[in-house]
């Protein structure tokens, strides 16, 4: 039996790839600065990037004929990624615009 | 797929590198000083891609996410968050019983994937069992077969080759489609940034012009 830690395999990615999910969401959860907040987005979305690669590189060595499948949708979830992270910061410039702040609890007009 | 040798040094370099990066990008007070660690994990993240034999995605990666996204983070923190820092004693984290809150279910979130990737991961290995002699006879094999590049020492693979064979063969509607939000996501970044003066003077023609 291989030394598990001298020899990472598949669930080594997928561990990582999970502390960096959960990492991501701590950020989104808890800091104010609404700027941070979409950087731990982005986190999160990379998190799930990892795990596709990792799966792709996995059913390529099992031989699956589906191997290639996890780098596309890689490739989309990098544009959807650079699409979100344009529109939400050109929200943010709006909002800093019209408020002047950049703090997720003073932008409370809408609450009761 | 094991790893071995160097690659297994690397990756642990790289992955808890990523991690650490991750974790001080959540935690620095400065939002550069996030913005940079993110950096540094995407970098890692894509190290890590290479490890995985997907260096098309890792250049992409590099190019695109850490070249074209972590830019735009940057220009949109300068600015619009240069006045948070010269003060320096606003707090960064929510009150403390949310921040609590989002820890104990963060804790919960640990405990529960960490569980499923065990139980699935282990339940995969029983369902598909080739000895790993076959595994890496076959990886050689095929590492074998790329051509050597321009000075010898490695071999060029045919990662890119086969992403862009797919990507224009079978994935060929989602890639227009992206191609499709991408131009949507540009008209609608340049609307939304616009400062008043550009929006109430959007009919104005030059008289020469019009009529």
């Amino acid at each position: 039996m291989k030394n598990a830690a001298a020899n990472p395999d598949l669930s080594k990615f997928l561990v990582i790839g999970a502390l960096l999910f959960i990492i991501g969401v701590a950020g989104v959860l808890t800091r104010r600065n609404i700027i941070v907040i979409f950087m731990s987005i982005e986190l999160i979305l990379n998190a799930a990037n990892l795990n596709f690669i990792a799966f792709s590189r996995y059913l390529s060595t099992t031989g699956s004929a589906n191997a290639l499948a996890g780098q596309i949708f890689t490739v989309f979830v990098i544009v959807v990624a650079a699409a979100e992270a344009a529109i939400g910061l050109g929200i943010v410039i709006a909002l800093y615009r019209n408020k002047e702040t950049i703090w997720v609890d003073e932008i409370d007009l809408l609450k009761w | 797929m094991t790893l071995s040798g160097y690659e297994a040094l690397f990756f642990w370099i790289f992955g808890l590198a990523a991690i650490f990066a991750g974790l001080l990008t959540v935690m620095a007070r400065n939002a550069v000083h996030s913005a940079l660690f993110l950096i540094s994990s995407l970098v890692s993240v894509a190290a890590l891609f290479i490890l995985s034999r997907a260096e098309f995605i890792a250049g992409v990666q590099i190019l695109v996410y850490v070249g074209g996204v972590m830019v735009l983070f940057l220009f949109v923190i300068m600015l619009v968050n240069v006045g948070a820092e010269e003060r320096g004693s606003e707090e960064i984290f929510n009150n403390q019983r949310q921040v609590a809150a989002s820890l104990i279910f963060c804790l919960l979130l640990v405990g529960g994937m960490l569980y499923a990737i065990n139980t699935g991961f282990n339940g995969m290995k029983a369902r598909n069992s080739t000895p790993p002699a076959v595994v890496e006879a076959q990886e050689a094999s095929r590492d074998q077969a790329h051509g050597a590049s321009a000075t010898g020492s490695s071999r060029i693979t045919k990662d890119t080759e086969s992403v862009g064979g797919s990507l224009y063969r079978y994935a060929s509607l989602p890639f227009e489609i992206a191609s499709v939000l991408l131009l949507v996501a540009i008209i609608g970044s340049v609307m939304l940034a616009r400062t008043l003066k550009q929006e109430a003077s959007v009919d104005d023609v030059d008289p020469g012009i019009a009529d």
